[in-house]
């Protein structure tokens, strides 16, 4: 049946007609099927659930009351398909007759794991998760809408097996650090890579100067909004078609492109505060006791004068609808945020567009873009002199403002002024062509353009030593255009029992980003904010060019539909490889097999066992490749020297992974179970390798160590109750991983990120800290050393839980909670407040004998206690048992385990008698907390908070007094017309 | 279906049309995404440079900056500054706890220092051997400029390390050997001007041969008999690292025994700088040779030009009344009443410690003294007169990273260079810190200790009370000095 562009025409113009008017009039010839899609044992309606009518392309979303109305409808006998993430496929058949309406009712099993659900990721074409070797997590639209989030990477939180998504702090315009299976990479960014459409996206942890601890992130801009399924896979033979940078994973987004149907317009109004998590605030009381005592500010200066009840509103507007052949999906969104902290805001402004046309019945179309812009304030964090948390809880605000009174000081620290834009367009064309039944062609091309400008501004009167202003300018501007085109083809025998899928593609993306600093200094008069007025103005650029290309294949054969073998493979070729390195190779191999349909068990529904291995790669530094020479001004005069020292032979670090697991649903499918067992070893992984100072070069990538992470996957969900129009389900997962440097390749130990070591037989990252010591067998320590601690930043275990409650249609409560664990992190705040003899840390004040070692006399200002660490001081000779804090790091590292109430949410759709008075088809009414209640094994910091320092390898746990993400309560109304 | 089919031809057509398109667009190299650019000198670039060692030589100048940055900062090691802060490691105040891995920097730090001599070491052998060699435009100046630095780098390494390698996979070299390339790199850079002399006068004396010492010294006094060789600094690029430290940072992290006081800061802005080569040192040289030798009128004499000659100097007016440039914890003596002696032994003086905070502060820009050139002309007593010199070249050089060599202090070799080098180990020569037996380390910063420190102000706040004026040093270096007869020529 083909479909002429006149014939699309005229469906516009009947949905136009809709509406304007209401029903759509039915062409003559066809007919109109709708209904209504409910669980089929607790009979809520179930909104979200795909129905598309077979051989025709007519398709919809059913609406939030799980009703939905096929238009133009040939006439004829049909086959309707239901799906929805998480219920067994149903199909149905109907008879149109012209000009008539079938109505349809269609109840969903739920499954407690969906075999027959369609998935993209890593194979090259839509692939039943039957066939899957490999574990690929699979999130719907109906969780991302209504989750009190704004971005993707918080959206993940708690809601991926197998996944670690910490917050760097309750700031604007920071991201999440997201961690898949482990560090594999001792230099790179560990965050997966990200695809919208297809479209391959800017994922920089680090857009903007550093502002104390915190980063500007893109990942902060890739919003939630109009989201139709997140895919993400976290390594292995899942990544090995996306090549050389995929060995952190992979996460797909999907955005909606609308259903046929009359128009929807979706509003929502949310309204809500945020409260600052005051958990590890010791305020005043601790840090100034003598300007508590004399009455001069209140135990609780920074919880009354400092922090404060932030509001914020989200307003957001969608209409979506279509035809038959062309469906559309447009939306805008407004986030306002005033956050805890003086200074601390945030506005996000947000169009998406996504439209899909079948040109004719073989050729059809998806375009999307998304326009975000993001303006937001930030006050300094991570720095004792102009971080006003940190220099008020370990007592320096007076100390490095010279005022007189706290007060003052608190005028002065919160003087700079910290402001950011960010405009960012993600567009992506999608054109599909099934040449053949068996033969299919697919063409996208898309670009993402982000750029952001940063100002920090420390008028005059603010920096220590600096009285004259300063402002810096960090400008970054970063584009990205990517291409995949693919052929798939398909062919089984004649009798079906054996099929082959096959694909065939070319992928490639290019990056270009480039970022200019500017600083100007030395300001004549006071309200001065531009360069043109500072008496000294310096600028600097870097430019950053990658391109990469390569082509995939793929082939899985199926046999009996239950027994699927598949295997592939990526050639890839990029700019960042060694001039003798033509190519890389990323083989990947896979087989799954239904043992249920083979073993029947009555307790089993579906058993699947399954087992992959693949390679993918992680690229080598930008331009590390070639023998540099760098220049900087000096005295007027471009001085070279040496940079980078060059290496013809440098590659991609390769991951393998093994995998085997098995997905299950039990007991009428009440339970579900999945269980993944890996081992990925990433050989030739790239070490900083340094040259002989004598040659005067720096460090040089090469690939020579070699890292390994193996780990178990857990994840589970039941069914508790489904009866009677009340469910009630919950689910768990839980992911543990070892994570080892293995072969150190002949280079000494090196730090990748201040205190965070790699040696050969310890996680990466792992703390080595001065520790005193005993050296003369008194059983008292006389001396200090660096040693390795035995412990390592980055949890090692972590999980969530969550729970879901639905009464009838209308009320559903859920929440999620999610922990992680096994990691140290290191607390500064403490490290500083020793120097104002504040003891923030019990062990401290149970034990060193805190004092400045070149004070004579020995006067010990700080309580000791003989039992706790690190015990007694030699006290053996003068100023043998005077140690400072830097030579008792480790007594600054504390257990970083944590455990987080993170979200509790209550949904009330009214009833429809009520909103159609109103004329709309559906309201919602709800209540949403976020970031609730925190459990952790310290007191005295958040464990979950990165400390991102800037660049590459980002392992976090590291930081000052820093605020946990605010505790957030909304409030909102959603209405369907 | 004609609509359907018109379609399909259209298609077709469009395909047909938009692959020509990219034919031509790839023939013309239009739409290559694959090329990329990288923004930095490669050697392929270098190669088109039209006069390379001209190119070069700024790169040599910047790194020579560096060095002196870091070297001058190793007079933390000593008694003539002392750590109060964050920003260096402590531990490098206390010579025995020096370490491999506190010299592990490649910035213009203290820590760096090694790397920053080899540095300026290869990138002058890259200049003198494979890029002059082949540059027709390469003049004698810039050779001989290349050489100067180069020399600058021996010497460095002759005078702060136990030993270094000289070359990839090489051996550690002694002082001894690094001294004598860099008297054959100053013999080279005679045409560079007086400071190779003066350069070349200080190698002489380091390696204790007080003839060709004296011989130089003499060269450098006739040729320019008030010679300032100083390496400037640049506000916005490269700083005086010093500043930092002395000014900038809110702790003033390096703080000089009390009776430098009035010799502090010697450098007070980002751009200032630092004496490399002055004739002073020429006459403290040849009083040290005379004074060697048993001529003690000459040494005198001698000694009496050098101070003659620092008073004539440039002082710096230094406003140090930003309350937060003195946000000092450790009760510095920063009163004038104040009166310092050296150690328990000598008598009390005064004049040695300013008071602080004040906006019209006065001190010597390139050499200050708080020697009295009469009485030192005076002097009849080798051990008196002994005393003076080191206190001299004490004050005099300040802050321009000699101390560290007249302690007799050898640092090790950058943890790097003993990781990386197959021919280096761990216990070899130059892998650990040297210090001669006589220098006082128990207990921990005993150079830099004095009495009372806590109890001098009854509080650390700018308008706490002075509970004594008599402030008593541990140790005076300079009669240790005298004592162990620490000159090269006695040696």
């Amino acid at each position: 049946m083909s479909r002429t562009l006149r014939a699309n025409a005229g469906a516009v113009l009947a949905a136009l007609s809709a509406l304007a008017g209401g029903a759509a009039p039915a062409l003559a010839q066809t007919g109109v099927v709708q209904g209504q899609v409910v669980d089929a044992s607790s009979m809520r309606p179930l909104s979200d659930a795909q129905i598309l009518v077979e051989g025709t392309g007519i398709g919809q979303l059913a609406n939030a009351s799980g009703r939905f109305v096929l238009l133009n409808v040939p006439a004829g006998d049909h086959v309707v398909h239901v799906t929805l993430i998480g219920y067994s496929e149903a199909e149905q058949s109907v008879t149109v007759a012209p000009g008539q309406t079938v109505t349809i009712d269609v109840s969903l099993q739920s499954t407690a794991i969906s075999l027959d659900e369609l998935v993209v990721t890593g194979v090259g074409a839509e692939t039943s998760r039957r066939a899957l070797g490999t574990s690929v997590e699979v999130v719907g639209a109906e969780e991302i809408a209504v989750a009190p989030v704004q971005s993707v990477a918080t959206f993940l939180q708690g809601r991926v097996p197998g996944a670690t998504v910490n917050a760097t702090s309750a700031q604007p315009g920071t991201g999440s650090l997201i961690n898949f299976r482990g560090v594999s990479s001792v230099f790179g960014a560990q965050t997966p890579i990200i695809y919208v459409d297809g479209v391959r996206v800017d994922n920089d942890q680090s857009t903007a100067a550093g502002t104390g601890g915190e980063q500007s992130s893109a990942l902060a801009d890739l919003l939630t909004t109009d989201i139709e399924r997140i895919e993400v896979t976290k390594g292995g033979a899942a990544s090995t078609l996306y090549g050389s940078d995929a060995a952190t994973g992979v996460i797909q987004v999907f955005t909606r492109k609308g259903t046929p149907g009359a128009p929807r317009i979706t509003g929502r109004i949310e309204q809500g505060i945020e409260l600052p998590e005051l958990k590890y605030i010791f305020d005043t009381r601790l840090a100034f006791p003598d300007q508590v005592e004399s009455g001069e500010v209140t135990g609780t200066f920074m919880e009354d004068v400092y922090f404060k009840s932030g509001h914020t509103q989200n307003y957001y507007l969608g209409v979506s609808g279509g035809t038959a052949d062309v469906t559309y999906n447009v939306s805008g969104r407004l986030e306002e945020k005033d956050g805890t902290q003086p200074k601390d805001g945030s506005t996000n402004y947000s169009l998406r567009g996504g439209i899909q046309a079948s040109l004719t019945e073989n050729f059809t179309f998806e375009f999307s873009g998304s326009y975000v812009r993001h303006n937001f304030d930030r006050l300094y964090n991570g720095s004792a002199i102009a971080d006003p948390l940190t220099t008020f809880e370990v007592g320096d605000a007076l100390f490095f403002s010279r005022a007189s009174t706290l007060q003052e000081a608190m005028d002065i620290f919160l003087l700079p002024e910290i402001t950011e834009w960010v405009n960012r367009s993600i567009m992506s064309g999608t054109a599909r062509w099934q040449i053949r039944d068996d033969l299919g062609f697919r063409f996208t091309l898309g670009t993402d353009n982000r750029t952001n400008q940063q100002r920090t501004y420390e008028p005059i009167g603010f920096t220590p030593g600096e009285p004259t202003g300063e402002l810096r300018r960090f400008d970054r501007s970063f584009t990205s255009v990517s291409l995949d085109a693919g052929l798939t083809y398909d062919w089984s025998t004649a009798d079906g029992v054996v099929g082959t899928a096959t694909s065939i593609g070319v992928q490639g993306f290019r990056d270009d980003e480039s970022t200019i600093v500017g600083r100007g200094r030395t300001f004549g008069l006071p309200g001065t904010f531009d360069f043109g007025s500072a008496a000294e103005i310096v600028a600097d650029e870097g430019n950053v060019e990658l391109f990469s290309g390569g082509v995939y294949v793929d082939e899985q054969v199926s046999v009996w539909d239950k027994l699927y073998v598949g295997g592939g493979f990526r050639i890839d070729a990029a700019s960042s490889f060694g001039d003798n390195i033509d190519y890389e190779f990323y083989p990947k191999a896979t087989g799954s097999y239904i043992l249920s349909e083979d073993l029947p068990l009555s307790f089993v529904d579906e058993f699947k066992l399954r087992a992959a291995y693949g390679q993918a790669g992680n690229f080598p530094g930008n331009f590390l490749k070639d023998r540099t020479f760098s220049s900087t001004s000096f005295r007027g005069e471009a001085a070279p020297r040496f940079s980078n020292p060059g290496n013809a032979e440098l590659r991609a670090e390769t991951t393998s992974t093994i995998e085997v697991g098995f997905d299950a649903a039990l007991l009428n499918n009440r339970i579900g179970l999945n269980f993944t067992w890996y081992d990925a070893v990433t050989s030739d992984a790239l070490f900083q390798v340094p040259r002989q100072p004598v040659t005067g070069q720096g460090t040089q990538q090469e690939n020579v160590g070699q890292i390994r992470n193996t780990g178990v996957e857990v994840a589970a969900n039941f069914q508790l109750l489904n009866k009677r129009g009340f469910a009630w389900s919950a689910g768990g997962s839980f992911q543990w991983v070892d994570n080892r440097v293995t072969d150190m390749g002949g280079v000494a130990d090196f730090a990748v990120d201040g205190q965070k070591w790699v040696t050969e037989g310890q996680p990466i990252g792992t703390w080595r800290l001065t520790t005193p010591i005993d050296t003369n067998n008194d059983n008292l320590p006389d001396a200090s050393q660096r040693v390795y601690t035995g412990y390592h930043p980055v949890p090692n275990k972590s999980g969530g839980v969550n729970t879901t409650i639905s009464v009838g249609s209308n009320l559903t409560i859920s929440a999620l909670a999610d922990w992680a664990g096994g990691h140290h992190a290191f607390d500064f705040g403490s490290v500083w407040a020793t120097f104002n003899g504040i003891y923030r840390l019990e062990r401290l004040n149970c034990g060193l004998d805190w004092v400045d070692p070149r004070i004579e006399g020995n006067p010990s200002d700080g309580p000791t206690c003989a039992s706790a660490f690190p015990v007694q001081f030699d006290t053996a000779g003068v100023g043998k048992r005077k140690y400072s804090q830097s030579s008792a790091r480790s007594a600054f590292l504390y257990d970083g385990d944590y455990f987080k109430i993170r979200e509790v949410s209550v949904r009330y759709v009214l009833p429809e008698s009520i909103v159609q008075y109103a004329g709309a088809s559906r309201a919602t009414i709800y209540a949403t907390g976020r970031n609730l209640w925190i459990w952790s094994r310290n007191q005295l910091l958040d464990g979950e908070l990165n400390g991102l320092s800037g660049g590459g390898l980002q392992l976090g746990s590291e930081s000052s007094v820093t605020l946990p993400p605010n505790r957030t309560f909304r409030l909102g109304v959603e209405v369907v017309f | 279906m004609n609509d359907a089919k018109t379609f399909g031809v259209k298609l077709k057509q469009a395909s047909c049309v938009l692959l020509a398109a990219l034919g031509v667009l790839t023939g013309c190299d239009a739409i290559d995404p694959t090329e990329v650019d990288n923004p930095t000198t490669t050697d392929n670039d270098l190669a088109e440079a039209s006069s390379p060692t001209e190119a070069l030589l700024p790169g040599l100048r910047a790194q020579f900056a560096r060095m002196i940055n870091a070297y001058v900062v190793t007079e933390v090691v000593t008694d003539n500054y002392s750590i109060h802060g964050t920003g260096i490691v402590v531990d490098l105040d206390d010579p025995s706890s020096i370490r491999p891995d506190m010299i592990n920097s490649t910035g213009t730090s203290v820590s760096g220092v090694y790397w920053n001599v080899q540095e300026l070491r290869a990138l002058a052998d890259f200049v003198i051997d494979e890029i002059a060699p082949s540059d027709p435009t390469a003049s004698a100046a810039d050779i001989a400029e290349a050489h100067y630095f180069r020399g600058m780098a021996f010497l460095t390494m002759g005078e702060v390390f136990v030993a270094a390698p000289h070359q990839e996979d090489g051996t550690p070299q002694s002082p001894a050997a690094s001294l004598t390339k860099a008297v054959a790199d100053f013999q080279a850079a005679s045409a560079f001007g007086t400071q190779a002399n003066a350069a070349l006068a200080r190698a002489h004396r380091l390696m204790g041969d007080a003839g060709a010492a004296e011989a130089a010294a003499n060269a450098v006094l006739s040729a320019e008999p008030e010679l300032l060789f100083a390496q400037d600094y640049d506000a916005n690029f490269l700083n005086n690292t010093p500043v930092a430290f002395l000014v900038l940072r809110a702790l003033q992290e390096m703080q000089p025994l009390p009776r430098l006081d009035f010799l502090d800061p010697k450098y007070t802005t980002r751009d200032a700088a630092i004496p490399i080569a002055k004739a002073e040192e020429m006459h403290l040289i040849l009083a040290e040779a005379a004074l060697a030798s048993g001529n003690l009128s000459g040494a005198a004499a001698q000694l009496k030009m050098a101070i003659d000659l620092a008073a004539t100097r440039d002082m710096v007016t230094f406003d140090d009344n930003d309350e937060r440039r003195n946000a000092d914890l450790t009760f510095r003596p920063r009163n004038s009443e104040i009166v310092v002696r050296a150690d328990a032994d000598s008598p009390f003086r005064s004049g040695l410690v300013l008071d602080r905070p004040a906006d019209d502060l006065e001190i010597p820009a390139i050499s200050g003294t708080s020697l009295d050139a009469d009485s030192v002309a005076g002097l009849d007593d080798a051990d008196e007169l002994w005393h003076a010199l080191w206190l001299a070249r004490q004050e005099i050089m300040l802050l321009e990273g000699r101390r560290l060599a007249d302690l007799q202090i050898r640092l090790p070799m950058m943890l790097r260079e003993i990781d990386q080098n197959d021919n280096i180990s761990e216990g070899d020569q130059g892998t650990e810190v040297a210090h001669p037996n006589w220098l006082p380390v128990d207990p921990r910063y005993a150079m830099d200790i004095y009495a009372p420190m806590k109890s001098l102000y009854t509080s650390n706040e700018a308008d706490a009370e002075l509970m004594t004026t008599e402030v008593t040093i541990n140790v005076d270096m300079n009669r240790v000095l005298t004592e162990n007869r620490a000159s090269p020529f006695q040696r």
